[in-house]
């Protein structure tokens, strides 16, 4: 009986790896073909199956005049609107997060949980909803399809993650560390820059992470807010599939966008394996 | 030079945290706030710290008004319960925290630091870090920051209650000598237990408070001897005193039918009437001519064994100064020392004490 | 503690937050009551004709909205499931522990749309492997372009994307688990299923619920991978309400009825998720 449950167990673990690898292991191999091997059915095995060519990679690195994709350009956007619109999150997020956790506030029938539940309940407003008034009003003061109105969007995107990691977070730590800083003689600002901030590293680089990652896959805004000026990644790539699809540009693009944020994966494996995720994931 | 509070009154819900507290502190002595779990003795150490604003009263220290100085500037300094320190700072850089923060100059410093670290015994710690240290260093180091700053008011909160039995020992006898060796003497010691034993042994003036309310201040031999009421004497002592109600009545002192007394000659001018009966429990004696109890529950305590038990609607306990288990429902005899029973008005009022004067 | 430092942390975000949403948020509802389209773009005030319209003539919004409502519910229970087996797997000892915990954790750190673009070539009829894999049994199922099988490609899709968020959260929580309650089941004799059905479960339910929640919150936005693979199609058999609000009013430039059904949406949402999370509270808290 152990020995079936071992079995099924490793089964279906394996069973479920293969089913995450798959995508990953398609777009790898379709990303050596060219319009040859992909229209002649579906073939795997370079070499064996079809003859591999660097076509998908090179075109991604042209500019337009050459025929090219040039998705560096996106690339560089991408990175610079997420880094962006994280650290202002994280920032501001951090600093409200320890307000809602330290002090107590009360305005009416508002009090510190609604005030928290009010943040963290922009997560649930669809991109769809958000961006027609958005369009509209980045239109009026002109950041319409400019890196500076995508990042104003993505801070609203980003600082419910954060303040919700962080609150979590700063409910764990002893507030005697605090009240401790302020009997040694800090004002309430220096308590939270010298004592609390540098030993809430592992906390803001968790909820730095998951900004990274929930800026990094979005799609929608950009693809409604943008257009010429600036285009980011998804953007860039979705475009790719709406004209006759050339696969393996498209599957060697996916592969160059997707491959930073596997790196993320390691770090948040790592964080989880140390047990300082569960500090600040509940 | 004095430390002043008058009518604090803190009522954060529909329930008084700190109900018109009026104390007054010297500095050069140690004061003993005796309560149980949430009696408000943090809540008073964090309002005189400054932590906490109360709702109504003021508080005066050197003549000047402490409410309106801010926590940060008001050089008081507390240890917690918790092993309070700056995770991200190595022991010297958590001692020196608070000198820096006064912008002290660098020679003093080192001086002032390493004198704390001496002496509370950390010498060659120096650059350890706070995670790597026992419990009992971390709240050494606790204390040392503390020492360091020179507060004229030391605030600590039950700064002992997570260390093991020996280690509180030692301790104990440390803090006693750092308070009342000369130099300290300009400092006021506000120290927080729910220790009896603990408050006796630190010999200050105790303050005793419940539900936020001061019930008794005095010298520790005072309180012991002569509690103010009921809820100090079961306060005071540990296991609590017995209080049953009991009535005089014919040159006898009633428990029950079972339990009954002639009246000692001490009690002799108490008239006939119920009274709370208190005694504390090292005085109940295993006795062959003592009453008939049930036991309930048998704890050994180190070199003693504390006895539950019970005669119908009597309870009490009774401290056996051996170590011996029990069975639940055995019967043993006690008596009663009659020469140290105190008795109460049903309200709580001290009446009778064996020590009154 | 209460000082009046409190603000200076609180309100950067807050008033951040507000200042980026207040005029999105006052203008949907004032554009819900206008009849901005593309032949009369302007705010002009049309009281609650949008709503009437909604409300009394719109049987698409409400199919949509239920077509979304089975989507959500039936991916994130899915992930629940599969993302729990997963987490209790790798949550003890396991050959290779590190190396599936990382693995599982990959598909969320992957663009969905970009991710969604791969599965539509991976689900293609004629040329993708999945059908080059099923024409062994002789069957070549039209995996996009049938209105059942695109659903089902739609759920296949945000399962692989999402177990895996379900995955860290409850993987998160596991470890945060105490050990003392188990260390009294081991003592107890009791076997690898009663552990769990009566010392895992019940200690997870909380951990649970706030999985659930929020992964119904972000599933509920369903958006990306509906746009890329079926393009709600074939005719609506995929569209979501996003997706619907989308077509209404950035291809067809409704605006103004747009607005009405986000509003509208949203106080849905926010009825329903409320009573949802009381629901799950009920049910799961009570063993």
């Amino acid at each position: 009986m152990p020995k079936l449950y071992t079995f099924l167990k490793y089964f279906c673990v394996i069973l479920w790896s293969c089913f995450v690898i798959a995508p990953f292991l398609w777009a790898i191999s379709t990303s050596f073909k060219d319009f040859n091997s992909v229209t002649g059915g579906a073939t795997y095995i370079p070499w064996l199956q079809f003859e591999p060519t660097l076509d998908g990679w090179s075109v991604l690195f042209k500019p337009g005049s050459q025929g090219g994709i040039n998705i560096i350009g996106p690339y560089f956007n991408s990175i610079f609107v997420t880094f962006t619109a994280s650290f202002i999150s994280i920032a501001l997020g951090t600093l409200a997060a320890y307000a809602l956790s330290r002090y107590t506030f009360k305005a009416g029938f508002v009090q510190n949980n609604d005030i928290t539940f009010f943040f963290i309940s922009q997560r649930i407003m669809p991109p769809v909803v958000l961006s027609i008034p958005f369009f509209i009003f980045l239109s009026t003061i002109g950041l319409l399809d400019s890196l500076a109105g995508l990042i104003l969007v993505y801070i609203v995107l980003l600082m419910p993650i954060a303040v919700w990691i962080m609150v979590d977070f700063f409910n764990r730590v002893p507030k005697e560390i605090d009240e401790t800083a302020l009997i040694d003689g800090c004002n309430p600002f220096q308590a939270f820059f010298k004592v609390v901030l540098p030993n809430s590293i592992p906390g803001m680089i968790v909820a730095g992470l998951f900004c990274i990652i929930f800026g990094w896959i979005d799609f929608f805004f950009a693809f409604i807010l943008t257009f010429t000026n600036v285009q980011l990644l998804p953007v860039k790539i979705v475009a790719l599939n709406s004209s006759i699809t050339p696969w393996w540009s498209l599957s060697a693009a996916a592969l160059v966008s997707v491959a930073p944020l596997i790196i993320v994966a390691f770090i948040v494996e790592r964080f989880l394996s140390k047990g300082n995720l569960t500090g600040a994931l509940k | 030079m004095s430390l002043n509070l008058g009518n604090i009154i803190f009522k954060p819900t529909d329930q008084y945290h700190l109900n018109d507290i009026s104390l007054n502190f010297e500095p050069g002595k140690m004061y003993t706030i005796l309560g149980r779990t949430l009696s408000g003795k943090t809540t008073l150490l964090k309002t005189i710290a400054g932590l906490q604003t109360p709702d109504s009263g003021n508080i005066q220290f050197e003549g000047k008004d402490f409410l309106a100085i801010p926590v940060w500037e008001r050089n008081v300094a507390m240890v917690y319960q918790q092993f309070i320190n700056y995770p991200h700072l190595n022991v010297k850089q958590n001692i020196e925290f608070p000198l820096k923060q006064r912008k002290m100059e660098e020679n003093l410093i080192e001086k002032e630091v390493s004198d704390a670290i001496q002496k509370v015994g950390l010498k060659g710690f120096e650059s350890r870090k706070i995670q790597e240290l026992s419990g009992g260093q971390q709240q050494r180091v606790a204390l040392a920051r503390s020492l360091a700053k020179k507060a004229k008011i030391l605030l600590l909160d039950e700064p002992l209650v997570n260390l093991d039995y020996k280690l509180r020992e030692g301790l104990r006898e440390e803090f006693k000598k750092l308070f009342t060796g000369s130099e300290s003497s300009q400092s006021i010691f506000i120290y927080a237990s729910t220790d009896p034993l603990e408050a006796m042994q630190l010999n200050g003036d105790i303050i005793v408070i419940d539900e936020g309310k001061i019930l008794q201040t005095g010298s520790s031999k005072e309180v012991f001897e002569n509690p103010a009421n009921a809820k100090v004497a079961e306060i005071t002592n540990d296991p609590a005193m017995n209080l049953n109600i009991g009535r005089i009545e014919n040159n006898k002192l009633i428990l029950n039918n079972n339990i009954q007394f002639n009246l000692p000659s001490s009690l002799q001018t108490m008239s006939s009437d119920n009274y709370l009966v208190g005694i504390r429990a090292t005085d109940l004696h295993l006795d062959n001519n003592g009453f008939d109890f049930k036991v309930d529950i048998s704890e050994i305590s180190g070199s003693e064994t504390f006895l539950h038990l019970h005669n119908q609607d009597i309870k009490c306990v009774a401290t056996i100064e051996e170590v011996k288990s029990y069975e639940v429902d055995e019967n043993v005899k006690i008596n009663f020392d009659l020469s140290k029973i105190y008795l109460f008005k049903e309200s709580g009022e001290l009446l009778y004490s064996p020590y009154q004067k | 503690m209460n000082f009046k430092h409190k603000f200076v942390f609180l309100l950067p975000g807050l008033i951040v937050l507000i200042g980026i949403l207040i005029f999105p948020i006052i203008f949907t509802v004032r554009l819900s009551l206008s009849g901005w389209n593309s032949y009369n773009p302007g705010l002009d005030f049309v009281g609650i004709k949008n709503y009437i319209r909604l409300f009394t003539d719109d049987p698409r919004f409400w199919e949509s909205f239920f077509r979304l409502s089975f989507l959500a519910i039936t991916t994130v229970f899915l992930q629940y499931i599969i993302g729990f087996f997963l987490a209790h797997v790798v949550w003890k000892d396991i050959k290779f522990k590190r190396f599936f915990r990382v693995l599982f954790l990959i598909p969320m750190m992957t663009t969905p749309v970009i991710m969604t673009v791969i599965w539509r070539t991976f689900f293609h009829e004629s040329l993708g492997p999945l059908n080059d894999f099923l024409s062994i049994f002789g069957v070549q199922p039209q995996w996009l372009s049938s209105p059942g099988l695109a659903k089902i490609s739609i759920i296949v899709v945000e399962v692989w994307q999402w177990t895996s968020f379900m995955f860290l959260l409850l993987l998160a929580g596991l470890l945060s688990l105490p050990k003392e309650p188990f260390l009294a089941a081991s003592i107890d004799g009791a076997s690898p299923f009663k552990k769990f059905m009566y010392v895992t479960f019940p200690l997870m339910a909380p951990i649970s619920i706030g999985a659930i929640i929020i992964r119904l919150i972000e599933a509920s936005k369903i958006m990306d991978t509906v746009f890329v693979l079926t393009s709600g199609g074939p005719g609506t058999a995929t569209e979501t309400s996003s997706f619907y609000i989308f077509i209404k009013g950035l291809r067809e430039f409704q605006m103004g009825y747009a607005a009405t059904m986000s509003f509208t949406y949203l106080i849905i949402m926010i009825i329903s998720l409320t009573i949802i999370a009381k629901v799950l509270t009920k049910v799961l808290m009570k063993e």
